[in-house]
């Protein structure tokens, strides 16, 4: 394995990391599911692509706006956004299911109308978007998203999102305007998936519609439950390992998905709380972790020597 | 006129089949409340069964239909063992059953690729290509099959689930699961007798699929429409699951005759958004408010 | 002489056919604790869910000191001041006891989600208060010493406490209780009538308490309603309601025999 190919696979698991930090919040901290996230990602990839493609000169070749990369990525992100805000406003009130199912029907409606907008190439796609991913725009990305989350769900603000996930109903008669925060998770959930996407289609230099298939949502919800629902770092863990895993299963060429959709059962039925299981690897997360597990201790040997008490009385 | 006519009878056809394998969806759905995604997979090697039975057993056509619907009916229990049973044990949260449904929708579609191939397969002529004439209307005699076939089989289910105590079972489950696994009904039997059943059906679904297109391993992702349909009904209802299906065949021919062929996939898409915003939880779906 | 903090008035729910709550009416006073009692099914859980905008009412009115607030987001209703317990606890059950409270507090902070990203002073200083008066309120409700439990491997009737001091992280003004004796024995039952009455003075509030141990019903209310099949059947202090007939057939049964 040459350098660049591992650079591949990092850059890789990275711009999915963006994405799954995203649903991280979405589903892990707030509960929501979402079977539609790669519509999101398109958004991005296509807007942000409109940005950076330079002029058309010949005929038959698209062209953009020609602007710097960092506008790709905020208009991306914010197109991302705005879309999320209008989806929301008509699906957050779907109970259960029907919420991840409307979800999923905005992913694939996405998909289908990108097939059919001549404008970005249809169901050819479009290519000659700049390489202007590089591993290092890709780590500073991760590491303001990784930032930016961990503090967004350490404060008032996602302790309420928690609590959406955790009883919805006590949330509300706790105070918490439970469609507004669904809506913040969902809105932060899709800039992270339209971020992704802009990344994601400036590292392949290439962009189509089938890329940011139903599999592809299922895929970043695969990576965010085999991390651990409502653990940041097991998000990280799980891009890291659930993006390598198929590339280094290439050898098996053809199995390699055949695995891939048994081991995706096999987590499910075996380890259902995930890598983390909504543990931290963090300083104030180990000390949690700690402190918990002190105070189950404590409370079994108080149980035991009431027990003991009990039978002596 | 005559145009209209002709697209609502090939409509009718086709939404028939969507109803075979909505069903599926929306039996599972009412006793274990979560969207089955394995269904298109069981769909897809319905097809696959029919084929072989016809081209490499030699079998007539009517064996060979009940080898792909038997062989579906097995398949779906035994997911429904493997890659369910376990979280049921579990009381896993539904979103669990999503994932490991997808799980087992990509092993099944990658076992197909990896064993037999990603080529399309073409079923041999059984019925003549030359369409029946029934006055202006010329329709298709697979189309006219399609549509009795299905429409028997799903009389058949509805009276099974209405008249067999079975059916009671599967009625009773579908209202409240705990309830009746107190009150000494196997609901674990029930459960595997609804995934047979929609099994069963889809492996009749997956014949009619394969000789009205092709078969190729993604089969599955079309059927995603059946699903969408059984969402349009509500899920979890029988009634609502068939005439969610007739009416996306309809629409979908429609739109597809008048518009664009472009636009057939995703109309059904724009549809389901649609009726969700109208009715949240489908035409006849049950909107109770939650209990406290 | 006395204020009504809470108006009900004509207050009707149906589900279907099923009227669960029927034309009822009743005031809860200010810094009192009144009871609703009532048999199994007679709508006592339904008026709770009314009350703090749960279900859409049929048709009523509530008022909430003097503003209607019938059919508002529960959150606004939160807001004004009522909250409740549940009658099925609905802690957060995965996080620690502390993190009940601390997430049950954030109302007493005003900081924005930018300020929460980066950290800005005032998201310091407001976390720093939310903590202090979540741990405050542990001491006072003697769960302190068990802050960092999973809410679920608490002892069930330390779970319904610490539903109740998730309740007071919002300093209502009107805590409604939904059996929170259930599941008691005689002497948790005592220990929690003292600490209703406790709570009541310490934090200047008034108290709604739906309740099946007569005990608790007759020793700390001071005004109590009954309700049989949706319908109000009868009202006054528990000793006009204790020897009330009507009362006595409804809920006591037929028999006459004491209450459980
Ligand atoms: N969401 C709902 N949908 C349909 N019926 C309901 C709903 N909520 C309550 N009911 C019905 O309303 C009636 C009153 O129920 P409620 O829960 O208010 O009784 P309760 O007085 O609290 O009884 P308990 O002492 O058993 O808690 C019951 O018949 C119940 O079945
Ligand atoms: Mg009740």
């Amino acid at each position: 394995m040459d350098m660049t190919y591992i650079q591949g696979i990092l850059m890789l698991a990275g711009i999915n990391l963006i994405a799954v930090l995203g649903l991280c919040l979405l589903t892990g901290f707030t509960g929501l599911f979402s079977f539609g996230h790669a519509g999101f990602m398109a958004i991005g990839a296509y807007i942000g692509a409109l940005m950076t493609v330079p002029p058309s000169t010949m005929p038959g070749s698209i062209g953009g706006l020609g602007l710097p990369f960092i506008f790709g990525i905020l208009a991306g992100g914010a197109a991302a956004g705005i879309v999320s805000w209008f989806i929301g406003r008509i699906t957050l009130n779907l109970k259960g299911d029907y919420f991840c199912i409307a979800t999923l029907g905005f992913g694939e409606a996405t998909r289908l109308i990108l097939n059919n907008v001549q404008t970005f190439g249809g169901a050819r796609g479009w290519p000659g978007v700049p390489q202007y991913s590089t591993v290092l725009t890709v780590f500073v990305v991760d590491v303001i998203a990784v930032l930016f989350l961990a503090n967004l769900v350490k404060s008032r603000h996602g302790r309420n999102m928690i609590a959406v996930r955790e009883e919805e109903l006590a949330a509300q008669i706790a105070g918490v305007d439970v469609f507004r925060y669904k809506m913040i998770a969902l809105i932060v959930s899709a800039v992270y998936a339209g971020v992704a996407g802009v990344l994601f289609g400036h590292y392949m230099t290439f962009i189509q519609p089938k890329m940011f298939s139903m599999t592809k949502s299922t895929e970043l919800t695969i990576i965010v439950i085999f991390g651990g629902l409502g653990s940041i770092s097991g998000s990280v863990l799980g891009a890291l390992v659930l993006t390598a895993l198929p590339e280094l299963l290439r050898a098996f060429d053809i199995w390699r998905l055949v695995f891939y959709g048994a081991a995706v059962i096999v987590i499910m039925i075996s380890r259902p709380k995930g890598l983390m299981g909504g543990m931290e690897l963090s300083p104030a997360g180990i000390r949690k972790i700690r402190a918990e597990r002190r105070a189950r201790l404590a409370l079994k040997e108080e149980a035991a020597r009431e027990a003991a008490s009990g039978g002596r009385s | 006129m005559n145009q209209l006519l002709q697209q609502l009878v090939n409509g009718l056809s086709i939404g028939s089949v969507y109803a075979l394998m909505a069903v599926g969806y929306s039996l599972v759905y009412s006793i274990m409340n979560f969207s089955n995604f394995a269904h298109g997979g069981v769909i897809m090697l319905g097809a696959y069964f029919g084929f072989f039975g016809l081209t490499l057993l030699k079998l007539p056509f009517a064996a060979a239909f009940i080898l792909a619907s038997v062989g579906t009916a097995v398949l779906a229990t035994l997911i429904e063992r493997v890659a369910y049973k376990p979280l049921r044990d579990r009381k896993a949260p539904f979103l669990y059953f999503i994932i490991s449904a997808m799980g087992a929708s990509i092993l099944l579609e990658n076992v197909v690729i990896a064993t037999i191939g990603p080529t399309f397969r073409t079923y041999p002529e059984i019925f003549a290509r030359e369409p029946i004439a029934l006055g202006s209307l010329a329709i298709g005699r697979l189309d006219l099959i399609m549509f009795f076939v299905s429409a028997f089989c799903l009389a058949c289910l509805i009276l099974f689930i209405d008249k067999t105590r079975i059916g009671k079972a599967i009625q009773a489950s579908a209202y409240n699961m705990k309830a009746c696994a107190l009150m000494g009904v196997n609901t674990d039997l029930v459960v595997l007798i609804v995934f047979a059943l929609g099994g069963f059906l889809a492996g009749i679904a997956g014949v009619f699929f394969g000789m009205k297109y092709t078969v190729y391993p993604q089969i599955g992702n079309i059927t995603t429409k059946s699903f969408i349909a059984a969402v349009f009904g509500g899920l979890g209802s029988l009634p609502g699951a068939v005439i969610g299906s007739v009416l996306l065949g309809v629409i979908e021919t429609l739109v597809a005759g008048y518009l664009s062929s472009q636009f057939r996939d995703l109309i059904a898409f724009v549809i389901l958004i649609g009726v969700l915003i109208v009715r949240p939880t489908g035409i006849m779906g049950k909107t109770a408010e939650d209990k406290a | 002489m006395s204020v009504d903090i809470l108006e009900i008035k004509g207050l009707t729910k149906r589900f279907g056919g099923l009227a669960a709550v029927n034309d009822v009416s009743f005031s809860v006073r200010e810094g009192g604790i009144s009871g609703l009692i009532g048999p199994n099914g007679a709508g006592k859980t339904t008026i709770f869910n009314l009350i703090t905008g749960v279900y859409k009412v049929t048709s009523g009115e509530v008022a909430f000191a003097g503003k209607r607030i019938e059919n508002l987001e529960p959150y606004k209703i939160a807001d004004l001041g009522v909250t409740r317990t549940f009658q099925n606890i609905r802690l957060f059950k995965n996080l620690s006891v502390f993190d009940n409270v601390l997430t049950a507090c954030h109302m007493s902070a005003k900081y924005t989600i930018p300020e929460a990203i980066l950290r800005l002073p005032r998201f310091r200083r407001e976390e720093k208060l939310l903590a202090d008066k979540a741990r405050g309120l542990l001491e006072i409700m003697g769960l302190a010493d068990r802050m960092d439990v999973q809410a679920n491997n608490l002892p069930y009737g330390l779970q319904r406490r610490l539903e109740i001091v998730r309740a007071l992280a919002l300093d209502p003004k009107l805590l409604l209780l939904d059996e929170p004796a259930a599941g008691m024995n005689p002497d948790e039952t005592e220990q929690l009538m003292r600490l209703i009455m406790d709570i009541r003075d310490r934090f200047t509030l008034s108290v709604l308490v739906i309740e099946h141990h007569m005990d608790l019903v007759m020793g700390i209310c001071e005004h109590i309603v009954v309700l049989n099949f949706g319908q109000k059947l009868a009202e006054g202090t528990p000793d006009e309601v204790s020897v009330d007939p009507k009362v006595m057939e409804a809920y006591l049964g037929s028999s006459g025999g004491t209450a459980c």
